[in-house]
C-alpha cells in the first residue's frame, strides 16, 4: 500500500478527515458562541454571518444582571411573570450545588468502597464491584420515578437535596467501579511499607495511597460532574418551583413562548458550557500524566 | 535482638501454609530463609513483620511477646522484592518518611536522612522520584529507607530478585556489608540457594510449610538433613542412586562402592545414596566402580559437567576439570568419595549416616 500511497499524500488524507471531524464537532459551539455576541438584527441576517459585524455583549450582560431589556414574556405562554433571564445566575449557583454535592459525596463513598473492596477480605468482596456497575448500565429513566417517589417519603422534593442524592445514585456506581479499577493497580507493598515505617493504616491511606490514586480520583470526578452537570431529566422531575431549577431545566424555559431570544439562548449556553471546558483544561494534564504513572509500574 | 518463633502455624482458610515452625534467629546475625517458592518464607517474614496474623504460636523478640503487635510497634525495617517505594514522593521524603510519622524533628530528620544517601552514595538522588531511578537505584532507596530508622530488626523479601546478574553479584556484597555495619539482625528470604550460601550465617531451608534443616552454609551444604535439602542445596544437584548396604559397601546395579567405615551400622538396609557431582571420579579400575556411557558433556569453563548413563537407564553427573578429555559416547568408570557420600532412609527421606556420624 506504500507504495502506491506516498507518505505525503497518506499525511494529507490524515489531516483532512482530522479537519472534518474538528468542524463537525466544533461547528455548532462556534455557532453558539457567535449568535450570542450577535446585536438582534444580525441574528436572522440572510445569508448567515459567523462573525458579527458588530459584537455585543448584550445577552451575557442580560443573564448576569437578571435585566429583561430583550426578552418580552407572553402572558399566554406557559410560563407567565418574570422572565427566565432573571434566574440564569440562580440556576447556574443551584447547578453548581448540586454538581459540587453529589460529586464530593461519590467520590468520598466510592474512594473509600474501593479501597475497602480491595484491601479487606469478606463476602462479595469480588462480585460488588461487577454488580455495581451492572447498576449503572441500567438507563437512569428506570430509576428516576422510583427515586421521585422515595424523594416524596423524604420530603425531600423541590430541595437540592433531592438532585444532590439522585445524582450519587446515578454517578456512584461507576465511580465505585473506577475507583477499585484504580486501586487494584495500587500495589499493597507500599501501603505495608508505610505501615511498617511507623504509619497508622488511616495515615497509610492518606499519604500514600490516596496520592498514588489521585488520577483515578480526577477521572471518576470529571465524570460525576460531567453526568450532575449536563442532567436534565432529574431536574425535571424533581423540582418544581423556578427558584430551585437547575441550568438545563431552566434554559428550556427560553423555548416556552411564542418568541425564543436565539441571543439570550446561545449565550446561556456558551455560559454553561465554560465551566466544564475549564474543569477539563485544568484537569487534563493530570489526568494524562496520572494514568501513565498508574500503568507503567516500578 | 534475637527473634524466636515458637511453634508457628498458619492457615488460610483450609489450607495450611505453615507447619509447627520453631526457630531462632541470633542476635545480629544475617539469617536466610530459603526454598522454592510457595514453601511458606514469604509468609513467615510477613508474620514476623506484623503483616499477617499468626493462626497459632508465638513470636518473641528479645524475649518480648510480639505475636499481636501491629508493624508500627515492633521497630523492624522491610525491603520488599518490589521495592515499594512511595511513587508520589520524592527520594528525600521516601527516605525520611518512617521517621516524619514517628513525629522526629525536621533537623534530625534531615539530618539522618543526609547521612544514609551518602552512606549508599544516592546523595544526588535526593529530589527525584522513583519512577525517575534505575532498578539499582530504587533498591538502594529501599535500602535506605530502611536503615534511617535504626531498626532491630531488618528484613529482606528477595530484595534482589529484580536486578540484573551483575547487579545482583555487586549487591550480594554491599548487603553483607551494610549488614556488618548496622549491627542489626537480618532475616533475609530467597529462593536462590547462591544468595543464602554467599551472604548468611546460618540458613533455614523450607519445604511446604515446613522447616527442614536450620544451620550454617557449611552445615547445610556438607551434612543435610534429608533428601530435600541435599536436592535443593548445590548446584548442579546432587545425584540419587538406590542401594543396599553391605558391611562398609553399598551395592548399587550389582558393584560394591566404598562408604565410610561407620557406615557399618546401617549393613543390610536398603537405602537411597546421594552424592555430589564433584565427589564422583572418573577412574580406570573396573573393579569397584559404576561402568556408563557419557550421554552429555557440558563446559562451564573452569569445569565440565559430564552426564553419564548407568546400566538400568539412571543418569549421574560428574564435574571434573575442563582439560579433562572425554567424549560422547565413551564408556567410562565411576568412583565416588567415601567419606563424601551421604545416605538416606527410602521412605521418610531423613538422612541416616549423618546421625551415626552425630
Amino acid at each position: 500500500m506504500n507504495r502506491f500511497f506516498p507518505s505525503s499524500a497518506r499525511k494529507a488524507l490524515l489531516y483532512l478527515t482530522l479537519a472534518l471531524v474538528t468542524f463537525f464537532v466544533c461547528f455548532p459551539l462556534v455557532w453558539a458562541l457567535s449568535t450570542s455576541l450577535k446585536p438582534k438584527s444580525e441574528i436572522f441576517a440572510t445569508p448567515p454571518i459567523l462573525i458579527p459585524r458588530t459584537m455585543t455583549l448584550e445577552n451575557y450582560e442580560a443573564l448576569l444582571t437578571g435585566r429583561q431589556q430583550y426578552y418580552q414574556a407572553d402572558p399566554k405562554a406557559a410560563v407567565s411573570g418574570p422572565s427566565p433571564a432573571a434566574f440564569f445566575t440562580r440556576w447556574f449557583m443551584n447547578s453548581m450545588i448540586v454538581t459540587i454535592g453529589s460529586t464530593l459525596i461519590s467520590i468520598v463513598v466510592s474512594t473509600l468502597a474501593a479501597y475497602s473492596l480491595t484491601r479487606f477480605r469478606y463476602w462479595g468482596r469480588s462480585s460488588i464491584p461487577y454488580f455495581s456497575l451492572l447498576g449503572y448500565m441500567v438507563p437512569s429513566i428506570i430509576f428516576v420515578f422510583p427515586l421521585f417517589l422515595m424523594m416524596v417519603r423524604l420530603e425531600l422534593t423541590d430541595s437540592l437535596w433531592s438532585l444532590i442524592l439522585g445524582y450519587v445514585c446515578i454517578t456512584l456506581p461507576f465511580c465505585m467501579w473506577l475507583m477499585w479499577a484504580f486501586m487494584r493497580s495500587i500495589p499493597l507493598e507500599i501501603e505495608e511499607a508505610a505501615l511498617i515505617d511507623g504509619a497508622s493504616r488511616y495515615q497509610a491511606f492518606a499519604n500514600v495511597v490516596l496520592p498514588t490514586a489521585l488520577p483515578g480520583i480526577i477521572a471518576a470526578s470529571i465524570f460525576s460532574m460531567i453526568v450532575s452537570w449536563n442532567d436534565y431529566l432529574f431536574g425535571r422531575v424533581f423540582m418544581n418551583s423556578l427558584d430551585n431549577f437547575t441550568l438545563t431545566v431552566g434554559v428550556m424555559l427560553f423555548f416556552e413562548g411564542t418568541h425564543v431570544d436565539w441571543g439570550l439562548l446561545m449565550a446561556a449556553s456558551v455560559l454553561m458550557t465554560l465551566p466544564m471546558a475549564i474543569l477539563f483544561m485544568m484537569l487534563q494534564r493530570h489526568l494524562v500524566a496520572g494514568f501513565g504513572a498508574g500503568a507503567v509500574k516500578g | 535482638m534475637e527473634v524466636k518463633l515458637d511453634r508457628i502455624n498458619k492457615k488460610f482458610g483450609a489450607v495450611h501454609v505453615l507447619k509447627d515452625i520453631d526457630l531462632v534467629f541470633p542476635s545480629r546475625k544475617f539469617v536466610t530463609l530459603l526454598g522454592p517458592s510457595g514453601c511458606g518464607k514469604t509468609t513467615l517474614l510477613r508474620m514476623i513483620a506484623g503483616l499477617e496474623e499468626v493462626t497459632q504460636g508465638a513470636i518473641r523478640f528479645g524475649g518480648r511477646d510480639v505475636t499481636k503487635l501491629a508493624p508500627r510497634d515492633r521497630n523492624i525495617a522491610m525491603v520488599f522484592q518490589s521495592y515499594a517505594l512511595y511513587p508520589q514522593m520524592t527520594v528525600r521524603k521516601n527516605l525520611g518518611y518512617g521517621l516524619r510519622v514517628r513525629k522526629t524533628p525536621k533537623i534530625e530528620i534531615d539530618s539522618a536522612v543526609e547521612r544514609v544517601a551518602k552512606i549508599l552514595e544516592i546523595d544526588h538522588l535526593l529530589d527525584r522520584k522513583p519512577g525517575q531511578l534505575s532498578g539499582g537505584q530504587r533498591q538502594r532507596v529501599a535500602l535506605g529507607r530502611a536503615m534511617v530508622r535504626k531498626p532491630d530488626i531488618f528484613l529482606m523479601d528477595e530484595p534482589l530478585s529484580n536486578l540484573d546478574a551483575k547487579l545482583r553479584v555487586t549487591m550480594r556484597g554491599e548487603l553483607r556489608k551494610f549488614h556488618l555495619d548496622l549491627n542489626a539482625t537480618t532475616i533475609y528470604v530467597t529462593h536462590d540457594q547462591l544468595e543464602a550460601m554467599t551472604m548468611s550465617d546460618y540458613i533455614a531451608v523450607m519445604h511446604q510449610g515446613v522447616l527442614q534443616q536450620f544451620g550454617t552454609p557449611e552445615q547445610i551444604y556438607n551434612k543435610p538433613a534429608n533428601i530435600f535439602v541435599a536436592s535443593f542445596i548445590g548446584s548442579p544437584p546432587m545425584n540419587f542412586l538406590t542401594g543396599a548396604v553391605d558391611g562398609t559397601n553399598i551395592i548399587v546395579n550389582g558393584v560394591a562402592l566404598n562408604l565410610p567405615s561407620h557406615a557399618a551400622a546401617l549393613s543390610g538396609r536398603e537405602l537411597q545414596l546421594g552424592i555430589r557431582p564433584q565427589d564422583l571420579v572418573l577412574t580406570d579400575q573396573k573393579s569397584g566402580s559404576l561402568p556408563g556411557t557419557v550421554s552429555l558433556v557440558e563446559l562451564l569453563g573452569s569445569e565440565k559437567l559430564i552426564e553419564v548413563e548407568l546400566e538400568g537407564g539412571n543418569h549421574l553427573t560428574v564435574q571434573v576439570n575442563a582439560d579433562h578429555n572425554t567424549r560422547l559416547r565413551e564408556t567410562v568408570h565411576l568412583k565416588l568419595k567415601p567419606d563424601r557420600a551421604h545416605l538416606f532412609d527410602r521412605e521418610s527421606g531423613e538422612a541416616v549416616l549423618r546421625q551415626i556420624a552425630a
